[in-house]
């Protein structure tokens, strides 16, 4: 019984962070419909970049977040205006994969450049401590990563609900066309909203480093639980991939117990080919995906 | 239109066909100047990729071996040259640097790459050849497997053999103080396998009940879950078949769960020179088989270590003294049978002669089945009062076995 | 036509005097993985080409392909190429239910689950150690006996790949020019208008989806007996996958020889790098950057930019030519811009065209 609470408690946590990352991927694919193959690969660069910043300065890595968030965001709207922006139209979504593609492979061939294939751990003072809670030892580290992921989230939803930009970028969303026509300026507002799932990447990575090791070709990894969960949560819809996010991510969690961790992982491509054969347009909202 | 770009393709193939076979084959063969000039050793390693860092540690005892050999003289008086390629930790790129090191750059010897998974297509390209394999890694049951007659592991024990003298120090324990339960958490990779299954066979011969047993992905990064199993079953044993960061990993998961085992043992990492600084100061207890340390009495360890320490500035490790010991085995061959070259009657003569003679090696005297497997085992080290020190086997030791773990 | 048939004899002239030209077996090794890049980039030319739905996923096919014949020669102990066929024949079946879940909804979903499919596949491979052979990877026992060695082990190899590749040639051939052909281009440049024509879009994606994998699979196969040593993580690679991607876009998916063109030139170049550079990370950051700049600059890929090039110069009126909805788009675009830079308006299919007869078009 305490193994199972125990496996709940982390795949709540590992939920958290799923569906931080899984709404940076949903954010791109609503204002531009663009399947963003390299937001892992970014993940893992801002993982880099905090233990980057941890090793040389002594410093705690959540302090790194002051740099890269900002950093990833200009470089999400510069990569939607520069490049994306300058696909056609026509075969936007194909090609668009094979950018990002691009990019990924990029960014995982400098990092192994730079800082060699090694993997790499942040060494915290309290990685090894813990807090019980009913029986179960809850990670200080996974705390701090899924509170982060759950303030972040909560920020973004805000965001979105609350500000004008946010309504802009709804409207982006829905219909670009009619946005268009009631003078939303949509091309800043889909750079905007590169930037944003950009910063998500940014957070996540932060996250992943205080309680994960690191290595240039982990974004694979990340990939295709991530692609899994935004197309059972519908794509395009931010609240149906949190919710996907934290029912996959406690689902790998459980699963584990009988399964194993290696058989375990195969749950997202199962529900994402039964998502695809029973219900193509993903199990919570998603209007969009029916068109792609 | 369509007629020209259909002709120019045609010329354009042909051209870079004609390219192709000229630009690369611009490598100088040395053919016809055999027994003389100097003995050329060709060599495949992953010096970028997953295993990039073992690669480079065998490419530095490689290199330590060739300039040492070449200060004392040579090899049948002749210099040894070593051309090493990058195979980036790929199989099929594997297979291609040797055909390439023995087809265009015409080596006279051969040495072994690293990791099980590059070992097996490397060593089918040299059978092909007639060539004699002496690898310095790829300790894993499935390389011997194969049947390939010239191949030969120079270390001193094969992967499932590691943790011999430790099973052995538990057996001889009186009946109630044996451990009970046992969990085991292996990387899904040959040699990391082999290393805890190893151990899992001869502790279930003696009774103890196997509580975990899982295998994770190579590059598996949480394990918050295997931890949670292994905490939950309460094991008094546990053991990783791990490399490097999974058992730091796996540690700090562990400690995260306040699991608190009576014995822990884990392969590879605890010898790494990071592993106290990545864990912190909760080392004390852990074990570790390795095959090599530089305080061994061997005949020839302390010129090594001494030779190796002054190059490079640090003691030879482990990945270190496997290289060197290759080299010393294909040396050995060499002089007793007196010929190096490509020719597959001296590379048969070469064959021949290790798997009937016993070679002097800085991990001690080495001898072959007929599969190629080392006949040894490795010590036991174990880390006392904060340093890493041999325990096992009792004549080796330089420390007393702890066998009730402190906390974590 | 009697000078195209005098290109394609040459072209074929130079890929059967390889062998005998080719110094050592080291290059003639390096030939054989160019043939089966050519035949893999071919392969994948069947949906991405023909369909311009963009598969990055292909190694599952010819790691499935690879291990299936493996697995056939090992336990059955039945005729290698028999297996290989078997192998090829099994994985067509198994991509029935993949390219039904993947085609049914359009764009994304079949980019992700492709991803997906290699990812899953290199779990499963690697777990299911007691059949797949796990990590410790799978022999393939040689389907030729000791007598034949190495070097005649890759000329043999050499064409049999060859022969491999002009069947997949063919069969692209015939359907490029059959009435099938035409209903999956017309998918490619608008599949609402296709449907709405009434072509029967998801058989037509799907039959080029499982004549794809079958082939893909046949190659896997192929080079599975030749190199004879098979890794899951090798085998099921999202890299391998990209590769044939960038092969095929680079030399130009609409035209018969531009996946061949772009195995060539790659698989030639990526020989070469490593000669020259050894031992850098360097050769994903400039696989991902050429791949950048194709899909940036040049979608349609060498083939018919080199054409269009030489078009410039050679004052000549055409007869039909195939313009893509996204060029047409693309050209009342610009027409109104500055005009001068129209580089990125490509001739289709290798067939001629001038400024002239765009004019005309429109």
């Amino acid at each position: 019984m305490s193994l199972f609470f125990q496996s709940l408690v982390l795949g709540v946590l590992l939920g958290g962070l799923y569906a931080l990352l899984a709404a940076g991927l949903t954010l791109y694919f609503g204002v531009m419909r663009v399947v963003m193959i390299a937001h892992s690969a970014f993940l893992i660069l801002a993982a880099y970049l905090a233990w980057f910043f941890t090793t040389e300065t002594g410093l705690d890595p959540l302090l790194s977040l002051v740099v890269t968030v900002p950093l990833f965001f200009v470089t999400g709207v510069l990569m939607q205006r520069l490049l994306i922006s300058r696909l056609r139209p026509a075969t936007l979504t194909m090609m668009s994969v094979l950018l990002t593609f691009s990019i990924a492979l990029v960014i995982e061939g400098m990092l192994g450049f730079v800082f060699s294939g090694t993997q790499r751990r942040i060494r915290l003072p309290y990685s090894g401590e813990s807090i019980e809670l009913f029986g179960a030892n809850i990670a200080v580290v996974k705390l701090i990563a899924f509170g982060l992921a759950a303030v972040s989230l909560g920020a973004l939803f805000l965001i979105l609900k609350m500000t004008q930009f946010g309504q802009a970028l709804r409207a982006t969303i829905q219909h670009p066309d009619a946005a268009r026509l009631i003078g939303i300026n949509t091309d800043r507002i889909a750079g905007y909203g590169f930037g944003l799932g950009l910063a998500t990447a940014a957070i996540g990575g932060t996250a992943l480093a205080l309680d994960s090791t690191i290595y240039p070709s982990l974004h694979w990894h990340w990939i295709g639980p991530l692609m899994a969960i935004i197309v059972v949560g519908g794509l395009g819809s931010i609240p149906g991939a949190a919710i996907a996010a934290m029912l996959l991510g406690l689902g790998q969690s459980l699963l584990q117990i009988p399964l194993g961790t290696t058989w375990a992982q195969t749950i997202f491509y199962v529900a994402l080919f039964a998502t695809l054969m029973v219900r193509p347009q993903g199990f919570f909202g998603g209007r969009l995906a029916q068109r792609f | 239109m369509k007629v020209t770009t259909h002709h120019r393709l045609g010329v354009l193939a042909l051209a870079s066909a004609l390219t192709l076979t000229g630009c690369m084959s611009s490598g100088s063969s040395d053919e016809g100047e055999e027994g003389e000039g100097p003995i050329t050793i060709g060599i495949s390693l992953p010096l970028t990729g997953d295993f990039s860092e073992p690669g480079k540690g065998v490419q530095r005892g490689y290199e330590a071996w060739a300039d040492y050999v070449n200060d004392n003289g040579g090899l049948l008086g002749r210099d040894v040259e070593l051309t090493i390629l990058d195979d980036q930790s790929n199989a099929d790129r594997v297979a291609s640097d040797y055909e390439k090191l023995i087809n265009q750059d015409g080596v006279d010897l051969v040495f072994g790459p690293f990791s099980t998974r590059l070992v097996v297509p490397a060593a089918q390209v040299a059978k092909d050849y007639g060539f004699l394999f002496v690898e310095p890694a790829g300790a894993a049951e499935e390389v011997f497997t194969q049947g390939f007659d010239n191949l030969f592991y120079a270390a001193p024990a094969v992967a499932d053999d590691h943790y011999n003298y430790l099973a052995d120090a538990i057996e001889a324990l009186p009946e109630a103080e044996r451990p009970k339960t046992a969990a085991y958490a292996a990387m899904d990779d040959p040699f990391a396998m082999g290393t805890a299954y190893g151990l899992k066979t001869r502790l279930e011969e003696m009774g103890v009940e196997t509580v975990v047993d899982e295998v994770y992905p190579p590059n598996t990064t949480d394990f918050g879950s295997i931890a949670a199993k292994i905490a939950d079953s309460k094991a008094d044993v546990v053991v990783g078949g791990t490399q490097y960061q999974d058992a730091v990993n796996m540690i700090v998961s562990l400690r995260q769960l306040d699991y608190q085992p009576k014995m822990a043992a884990f392969s590879t990492a605890p010898t790494n020179p990071e592993f106290p600084e990545a864990i912190g100061d909760e080392t004390e207890g852990i074990l570790s088989p390795t095959g090599y340390t530089p305080e061994a009495d061997y005949p020839t360890n302390a010129e090594f270590v001494e030779y190796y320490t002054e190059r490079e500035g640090t003691p030879p490790a482990e990945d270190e003294a496997n290289a060197w010991t290759t080299g010393q085995v294909v040396a050995a061959a060499v002089e007793a049978v007196g010929c190096a070259d490509p020719d597959p009657e001296c590379q048969q003569q070469l064959i021949d002669w290790l798997r009937d003679n016993e070679v002097d090696t800085v991990v001690g005297p080495l001898t072959w089945d007929a599969e190629g497997r080392p006949e040894g085992a490795h010590l036991i080290q174990q880390y006392v009062d904060g340093e890493i020190r041999i325990v096992l086997p009792e004549d080796a030791a330089e420390a007393d076995l702890i066998l009730e773990k402190p906390e974590w | 036509m009697l000078t195209k048939g005098m290109g394609l004899l040459v072209l074929a002239a130079a890929v059967l005097a390889f062998p005998s030209l080719a110094p050592d077996p080291f290059i003639l090794s390096v030939g054989v993985v160019i043939m089966s890049y050519a035949v893999l980039a071919t392969s994948w030319n069947f949906v991405g080409g023909f369909t311009g739905y963009i598969s990055l996923g292909h190694a599952s096919y010819s790691g499935l392909g690879a291990y299936g014949t493996a697995l056939l020669v090992i336990h059955t102990g039945i005729n290698p190429w028999v297996a290989m066929i078997l192998g090829g024949l099994g994985v067509a079946v198994l991509a029935v239910p993949i390219g039904i879940a993947s085609l049914r909804v359009r764009g994304a979903s079949f980019v992700i689950v492709s991803i997906a499919m290699v990812l899953i596949l290199l779990l499963v491979f690697q777990s299911w150690g007691e059949v797949t052979g796990g990590s410790n990877g799978l022999r393939v026992p040689r389907p030729f006996d000791e007598s034949v060695l190495r070097p005649e082990q890759h000329e043999r190899f050499f064409y049999l790949h060859a022969a491999l590749l002009a069947v997949a040639l063919l069969v692209w051939w015939a359907i490029d020019r059959s009435r099938f052909g035409t209903g999956l281009k017309a998918i490619r440049e608008d599949e609402d208008k296709a449907q709405s024509l009434g072509v029967p879009t998801f058989n037509y994606k799907l039959t080029a989806f499982v004549i794809s994998a079958f082939f893909t699979a046949l190659g896997g196969g192929m080079y599975a007996l030749w190199f004879g040593f098979l890794d899951p993580i090798f085998q099921f690679s999202i890299l391998v996958g990209s590769y044939m991607v960038l092969m095929s876009l680079l030399g130009g998916i609409r035209s018969l020889l531009g996946p061949f063109l772009g195995a060539v030139i790659v698989g030639y170049a990526v020989e070469f790098f490593k000669n020259q550079y050894g031992d850098t990370q360097f050769h994903l950051v400039a696989m991902g950057l050429l791949l950048g700049v194709v899909v940036l600059f040049m979608p349609d890929g060498i083939i018919p930019a080199v054409s269009q090039l030489i078009d410039r110069f050679r004052p000549q009126a055409a007869s039909i030519r195939e313009v893509s909805a996204g060029e047409l788009a693309e050209q009342r675009r610009t027409a109104s811009g500055p005009g001068a830079s129209t580089a990125a308006d490509p001739a289709t299919d290798d067939e001629s065209t001038d400024r002239l007869s765009e004019g005309v078009q429109r």
